[in-house]
């Protein structure tokens, strides 16, 4: 107690200066985005960063959800569809592979292992085109269907490596109970196994689900502008692209775009964030 | 005659019966072979015909000469001897090159500075470390757009610098400065996934170790740059590498920011790739740099592997 903590009587300000241009850096953008989804054209223009009380309107919010063009409300309902069916055909395959390769001992199961995980080193965006080649000649081409397969082989390699890295964690000496009880080797996953890799399957639901939502080549590419289906992202794109000069169409459609990722992430914040520094550690 | 019968009979039950436990042994492991390649059959097939399957169909189209609607003819090496002669792939090159070096330099070094700042474990720093993450959630397509709504000439920027009597500052519309932009909204977005990244690993830092650097009367900045972050290297190294990875591929943000402009000068690889695929031209020699893309990616991604499996051994030894 003689020795006074030197790092408290000689505070030195950069750690508060630091963390108020953080503030101010992460905070404005998201500023002006929601006070101008509120106001007038004219208003955007002259005073951007004003917060007039008075002034305010729900009405360029109401245009943007009830827009019959690239609505963003509209896209919210195509992406999450997607999302929902990705997540569930991942898991299916994703979970019984990875059981296989975690618990085979045999050399030919680990080079399946190695072959998925060439996967994660092939940049998707620059593969779209010969996926397109590919998806015409089975028929997919332009099909819900298409965009779905390629989304779901997408998120496989590194899911399938969570998984198999998380059920080599769970002793074999549980599957080997289960079999005894006379369970086959998908029931033994499916009600054993599978319920104790909830970390596991909570972080690659997260990964899949924030990269499809934000996916935008693959939706723009694999399914033509001509199918009616838009995901949020290419909605926005279709829609900025054509009112980029109107703010008072571009914030309210970015403001919606936003909102239920950020609403979801400040709900989940420790999952998601976990969840992605894992996966990008381990991807 | 009946105990011959009954001999024989005996011998071919025997035998019938040595037949069927060796059979049923062969049975049980084709089985087990069966059901494993059951579980793996759906995942291999659909990602071979998804993912494998495309990147032969690249390596075929790149060395044709496929425009996307003729008869594709076989043009050999020609695209990728282009690929180093071409100006326009060799601009590209060159800001594919700037963004990932300076864009990585500055989220390591950000990112570093504040997960120091942000690495007790307190509210306000979890605030914050949340704070500089968010935008790592949001598609870059739509943060592009955010940004060139408040950085354009008619932005929140530009239009307060007016009231002020300031001339438009070309944030995305001056070559130099748009590159510059570019970079800046890319920190902005990502730095915060290396934050919550070394925080992590901080955690993991000994705090004796701490102790005894200031017992032994070092400064906090020599305590950091000593002891705390050399402890976190392998970290930063695998960190390095992962932003390189993400960056060399970068094309939503491109796109929505700054269209690839003013005058080419924000024109990524990527950007670059997907603006010929699209326009249905010279879709071989996209390709052929799509599958370059894939190998310098791909030897990125293999020098993650080593470092991390030498993390690996290190932490274990």
């Amino acid at each position: 107690m003689a020795v006074a903590p030197t790092g408290r009587t000689r505070r030195s300000p950069v750690r508060p200066l630091m963390l108020l241009f953080l503030l101010v850096v992460m905070t404005v953008p998201v500023y002006l985005l929601v006070v101008n989804t509120f106001k007038s054209q004219e208003d955007i223009l002259n005073s951007p960063f004003s917060f007039p009380l008075a002034d305010l309107t729900v009405k360029h919010l109401m245009d943007a959800i009830r827009s019959p063009q690239y609505n963003v409300i509209k896209g919210y309902g195509f992406t999450l569809f997607l999302v929902v069916v990705v997540d569930i055909l991942c898991i299916l395959m994703a979970g019984p592979a990875a059981y296989a390769i975690a618990r085979s001992l045999k050399k030919r199961t680990q080079l399946v292992m190695l072959y998925f995980l060439a996967g994660t080193f092939i940049p998707g965006a620059a593969l779209i085109i010969p996926v397109i080649y590919v998806l015409r000649s089975v028929g997919l081409a332009n099909t819900v269907a298409g965009l779905i397969a390629h989304d779901v082989a997408a998120t496989l390699p590194v899911s399938i490596f969570l998984f198999v890295g998380f059920i080599r964690t769970i002793p074999g000496s549980i599957d080997q109970a289960a079999m005894i009880d006379g369970a086959g080797r998908l029931r033994t996953f499916w009600t054993i196994i599978f319920p104790l890799m909830r970390p596991a399957v909570v972080t690659v639901l997260i990964l899949n689900s924030i990269g499809i939502w934000n996916d935008f080549v693959s939706p723009q590419i694999l399914l033509s502008p001509g199918s009616g289906r838009y995901t949020v992202t290419t909605a926005i794109y279709a829609g900025i692209s054509q009112y980029s000069t109107d703010l008072t169409k571009v914030f309210p459609n970015l403001l919606l775009a936003i909102a239920p990722v950020v609403i979801f992430f400040i709900y989940m914040q420790r999952h998601i964030i976990s969840g992605l520094t894992v996966g990008a550690v381990k991807g | 005659m009946v105990e011959l019968a009954e001999v024989t009979r005996s011998q071919a039950r025997s035998s019938r019966s040595r037949l069927g436990r060796s059979h049923s042994r062969r049975w049980a492991r084709f089985r087990a072979g069966a059901v494993t390649t059951g579980l793996l059959a759906p995942s291999v097939v659909l990602y071979t015909v998804m993912t494998i399957v495309p990147v032969g169909v690249a390596v075929y189209l790149s060395l044709t000469d496929w425009n996307g609607f003729s008869e594709a003819a076989f043009v050999g090496w020609d695209n990728y001897t282009h690929l180093f002669d071409d100006p326009n792939t060799q601009s590209a090159w060159y800001v594919t090159t700037i963004v990932a070096v300076c864009g990585t330099v500055l989220m390591i070094g950000g990112g570093l500075a504040y997960a120091l700042a942000l690495k007790d474990s307190s509210r306000t720093n979890s605030f914050f470390r949340a704070l500089a993450y968010y935008p790592h959630v949001i598609s870059a397509l739509i943060l592009g757009y955010l940004w060139s709504a408040i950085l354009g000439t008619n932005g929140a920027i530009n239009n307060t610098a007016a009231k002020f009597g300031i001339d438009p500052i070309g944030f995305l519309f001056d070559e130099k400065l748009a590159l510059i932009t570019l970079i800046g909204v890319i920190v902005w977005a990502g730095f915060g996934f290396n934050v919550v990244l070394f925080v992590a690993a901080l955690q993991t830092v000994p705090a004796e170790l701490i102790e005894a650097a200031a017992i032994d009367g070092a400064s906090r900045w020599q305590t950091n740059r000593r002891v705390v972050v050399p402890m976190i290297a392998p970290v930063v190294t695998v960190a390095t590498v992962l932003n390189l990875i993400g960056l060399i591929r970068a094309y939503d943000l491109v796109v929505s920011l700054t269209g690839g402009g003013p005058a080419g000068a924000t024109q990524t690889y990527a950007y670059v790739i997907l603006a010929r695929s699209f326009e249905g031209t010279k879709v071989g020699y996209a390709t052929a740099q799509a599958v370059f893309l894939m190998v310098v990616s791909a030897v990125l991604a293999l020098v993650v592997t080593a470092l991390r499996n030498r993390q690996d051994t290190d932490v274990a030894s």
